[in-house]
């Protein structure tokens, strides 16, 4: 027999049944219109007639309820298709919304990691005891309150916290609560404390009393009617272990404590205030909590936390225990552990109240406002698609941050080449995670509508962007004028010059009388953008070429170096080392004028290392004829009356020390010594070389050439080829000698006293001096600089230990090298 | 970099070009609002945006309390700066 009492027993068995179905058929006991039916037939397989069958049941119903019938479902009319409604289009709905199932999926799992870092936060929906199974939702008299015994249950007295447990009970305690504490512990008699009350409350609602006050019970006898609704679950008590005074329990009123305490397992002590709500405060809400949904979604914790403590509002009045009188009850060690802990924790919770102050100021609305806007911006930095990804233009958008990452080695840039598209999608995904979260749950569609909406946003905003007009005039079909386009990379043009006019006109100025500063300046701007084209061509550097590669990229690779050639012959031009060397020059030669300001100095190194060596001695040379002239030493030399040279020189100087001499030094240093010979020879025959040597660019220079000549020489003294040269080299340091012994005792800095004074380099340049010198020039380079030598060393007697030590070492530098040492002189 | 590049080999004729030549120099800059602004030049661009260093800003203040409406200027002094365009009147190479 079925479940619903039809008879499934076919009609050939139902003859053989018939005898033990006595009455007991089910609810169609009466009526069975089979019953007949088999009777009659009895043959086997005889098919059904629904008419013989039909044995006008129907008739018997009483038609009564259906009157008004039309009135409900409308008149008679003819079902149609429309009528009928397409609302079974599932297939079709779904795939409406399909991103967005997509979305909340990539959220979903964008999500997952979070929970799990972050205790989830219990839903607290009010009803959660009723899920506990040994929930008897029941009202229950206080036995305590009949003065019997109390009924301690086991599960309560296991749950009562250790010591150690007091700090994850206490800890989430809102300001209000802090401070009531705090002037608990100030005045003798303070106010209620909620946690005491609470902590008392928990104890009466178990029937508990005060586990270790033997008198407490009696007292509790004299409670007027308690009543107590009680979950009989675990309770994870948060209760001091602490002695508690005798309350005044007969000025208690009488109490209906609603109780919904939801079991909690025990959780780590997580630091995240926000993320828990205290327990002890939800306790004693009074209306059962409203499910999450009622709230604004991205409320803050905080604030909740203070509405609630406001809605706690007068309806509770627990026992009125003290703090101070707890704390006198207390053991030393107990209170001092106890009051650390509570400054502590005060201390945080007002950092966090400090934090969170302005939290809830902007709805989600806002913050979506704001990052449409930021969205807005993404686009339209990039000038919409003006620029394809990965073109010069999207290189030069942020030009210093690609060569910035180059040089610190950066992470690789997903940067240009990616998709705009891509990079929006991904920051909404972010964003919508932030938003989505927490807010999902209750409002299925709310957090995502927001991205979703910012995604429409960004799509448009892309399609306007390409449907704007490549070109930067639009004229309308019927107008009169025409739209002009701009944006913040290409600013609409006011003036329109035609450039071939003024380029033709510039040429017409006359080239001689202008070798002023403005064309100075001029010379190292076109100089610089000469650098930087050549410097951007670099960077294009197709892959070197191999034997089997296509042609065309060998072809490229020749038009590469080509264009490179080009662009290097440009730059040699604008450094202007090739133009004419007058014999009596009214202005220094244009290099020369470069290399007197401070950008033009700074480029040297930049372009140095594009120059073949040919043009490095050029330049070199073309340096060292004018070495007098140039701004460095012409304006460096010592004043009469020994002041200091002005900030501005001493600041050219160091520039120049720092940007021109390395990338020379490292020519020099790889110089054969004719070149040297050369070099020096130039010097002596167009230099004021006596006047140079009083400069400190004037004696590094000459340092320079001195030391490398001298290396050389030592290396090739046994070289028969070289024998030459070396006798060239010596000859000339004859020369030099000669012409610099004379001043040797002026070539040291005066502006300041020897204890002060910055001389390396003029030790330098004596050691240079003094390493090729033969006997007899030693003595004369040491009768030169020996007063110097003396003073220093003096000096350096007076100065203190590290000091003293620097100072010797820069003497013995030209001492060593001439085969002498400081230790010597005593 | 590449801006000033881009203006220094198409525009050597133009305006802004005459402002290149002042890189790395000193400069004076007149603002609007009474003010005054000595330094360094580092960067600008087609705005007039500036950034400049080692700058000494002069600000012009007329007092009206005191009697005889004297003028009283106040100097500032700041390492680096970033000027916004819309403000710059006048920008002039200081020998």
């Amino acid at each position: 027999m079925s479940f619903f009492g039809f008879d499934t027993t076919l009609p050939r068995d139902r003859a053989l049944d018939r005898a033990q179905q006595s009455g007991s058929r089910g609810m169609f006991d009466q009526h069975d219109p089979f019953a007949g039916l088999s009777r009659d037939g009895g043959d086997e397989g005889e098919a059904l007639n629904f008419d013989e069958t039909y044995d006008g049941l129907g008739r018997q119903l009483h038609e009564s309820g259906d009157t008004f019938n039309d009135d409900t479902f409308g008149d008679d009319a003819p079902v149609t298709r429309q009528a009928v409604g397409r609302d079974f289009d599932f297939a079709g709905q779904t795939a409406r919304v399909r991103d967005t199932l997509l979305e909340e999926q990539t959220l979903h799992h964008a999500r997952q990691p979070m929970q799990q870092a972050q205790a989830p936060r219990p839903a607290r929906s009010g009803y959660e005891a009723y899920k506990q199974p040994e929930y008897i939702p029941k009202l229950e008299a206080d036995a305590s309150i009949w003065g019997k015994p109390v009924n301690r249950q086991p599960t309560a007295a296991a749950a009562q916290p250790t010591t150690q447990n007091v700090p994850a009970g206490r800890k989430m305690m809102s300001l209000e609560e802090v401070e009531a504490m705090m002037h608990a512990q100030s005045k003798p008699t303070p106010p209620v404390q909620d946690n005491e009350r609470q902590s008392q409350g928990l104890r009466d609602m178990l029937g508990l009393g005060s586990p270790a006050m033997p008198q407490h019970p009696p007292q509790e006898q004299q409670r007027p009617t308690q009543i107590l609704q009680r979950p009989q679950q675990q309770q994870q008590q948060q209760q001091l272990p602490i002695q508690q005074p005798t309350p005044d329990h007969s000025l208690r009123a009488p109490q209906i404590l609603q109780r919904q305490h939801s079991p909690q397992p025990p959780r780590p002590q997580s630091q995240d205030f926000n993320r828990q709500p205290p327990p002890q405060q939800m306790q004693f809400q009074q209306p059962p909590q409203v499910p999450m949904g009622g709230a604004p979604p991205v409320q803050p914790p905080h604030v909740r936390h203070q509405q609630q403590s406001h809605n706690r509002g007068p309806s509770y009045s627990g026992p009125p225990i003290t703090q101070a009188q707890q704390m006198m009850q207390m053991s030393g060690p107990e209170r001092d552990s106890y009051l650390a802990e509570e400054a502590k924790r005060a201390k945080r919770n007002h950092k966090i109240f400090l934090l969170s102050k302005n939290n809830g100021l902007m709805t989600p609305q806002d913050k979506n406002f704001i990052t449409r806007i930021q969205l807005q911006q993404l686009l339209t930095a990039t000038g919409g698609v003006d620029n394809e990804p990965g073109s010069d233009q999207q290189l030069a958008e942020d030009f210093y941050y690609q060569v910035y990452a180059q040089i610190r080695g950066g992470p690789p840039r997903s940067g240009p080449a990616q998709p705009l598209n891509q990079f929006a999608q991904t920051y909404l995904f972010q964003t919508g995670s932030r938003y989505g979260y927490g807010r999902s749950r209750h409002h299925p569609r709310g957090g995502d509508n927001h991205v979703q909406r910012m995604e429409q946003q960004v799509a448009r905003a892309v399609e306007a962007a390409k449907a704007r007009p490549k070109n930067k005039h639009l004229i309308m079909e019927g107008s009169l004028g025409k739209i002009a386009f701009s944006n913040s990379k290409t600013p609409r043009p006011l003036l329109n010059l035609k450039r071939a006019d003024s380029e033709a006109r510039m040429r017409h100025t006359p080239r001689a009388a202008t070798f002023d500063r403005k064309a100075a300046l001029r010379d190292i701007e076109k100089m610089y953008s000469t650098l930087m084209r050549l410097e951007d061509h670099e960077r294009k550097l197709p892959p070197p070429p191999h034997e089997d590669s296509a042609p065309d990229v060998i072809e490229g690779h020749m038009r590469w170096r080509s264009q490179m050639q080009e662009l290097n012959q440009q730059l040699w031009e604008s450094l202007k080392v090739m133009e004419p060397i007058q014999a009596n020059p009214t202005s220094p030669h244009p290099f020369i004028q470069i290399l007197s300001h401070g950008k033009g100095k700074k480029a040297i190194p930049r372009v140095f290392r594009h120059l073949d060596d040919q043009q490095r001695v050029t330049m070199l040379t073309l340096i060292v004829i004018h070495l007098d002239i140039l701004d460095v030493i012409r304006d460096a030399y010592p004043a009469a009356d020994n002041t200091p040279l002005p900030a501005r020189v001493k600041e050219e100087v160091e520039l120049f020390g720092a940007a021109v001499m390395p990338p020379l030094f490292s020519y020099v240093n790889e110089a054969p010594l004719n070149i040297i010979i050369g070099l020096l020879g130039l010097a002596l025959d167009r230099v004021h070389v006596q006047g140079l040597v009083r400069t400190k660019v004037g004696v590094s220079m000459l340092t320079m050439l001195v030391s490398r000549a001298e290396l050389v020489r030592q290396a090739s003294a046994a070289d028969p080829t070289q024998t030459e040269d070396v006798q060239q080299w010596q000859d000339l340091y004859a020369r030099l000698f000669d012409t610099v012994e004379p001043v040797l005792p002026y070539i040291f800095p005066t502006d300041t006293s020897v204890s002060a004074a910055d001389d390396v380099y003029v030790w330098q340049f004596l050691a240079a001096m003094g390493v090729g010198a033969t006997p007899d020039q030693q003595q004369r380079l040491v009768i030169g600089v020996k007063d110097r030598v003396m003073e220093t060393v003096g000096v350096s007697k007076t100065l203190p230990g590290e000091m003293a030590a620097r100072r010797l070492g820069d003497v013995n530098l030209f001492m060593r090298a001439i085969g002498l040492d400081v230790e010597l002189l005593g | 970099m590449a801006d000033a590049e881009e203006a220094g080999a198409t525009a050597s004729n133009e305006p802004m070009f005459l402002i290149s030549l002042a890189l790395n120099e000193i400069v004076f800059v007149r603002l609007r609002g009474d003010r005054e602004l000595k330094g360094r030049l580092h960067a600008y661009d087609s705005h007039c945006n500036l950034v400049l260093g080692d700058v000494e800003e002069t600000v012009y203040v007329v007092d009206d309390e005191e009697q005889g409406d004297e003028v009283k200027t106040v100097k500032k002094q700041s390492e680096m700066l970033f000027l916004r365009g819309d403000s710059v009147v006048l920008i002039s190479p200081q020998q």
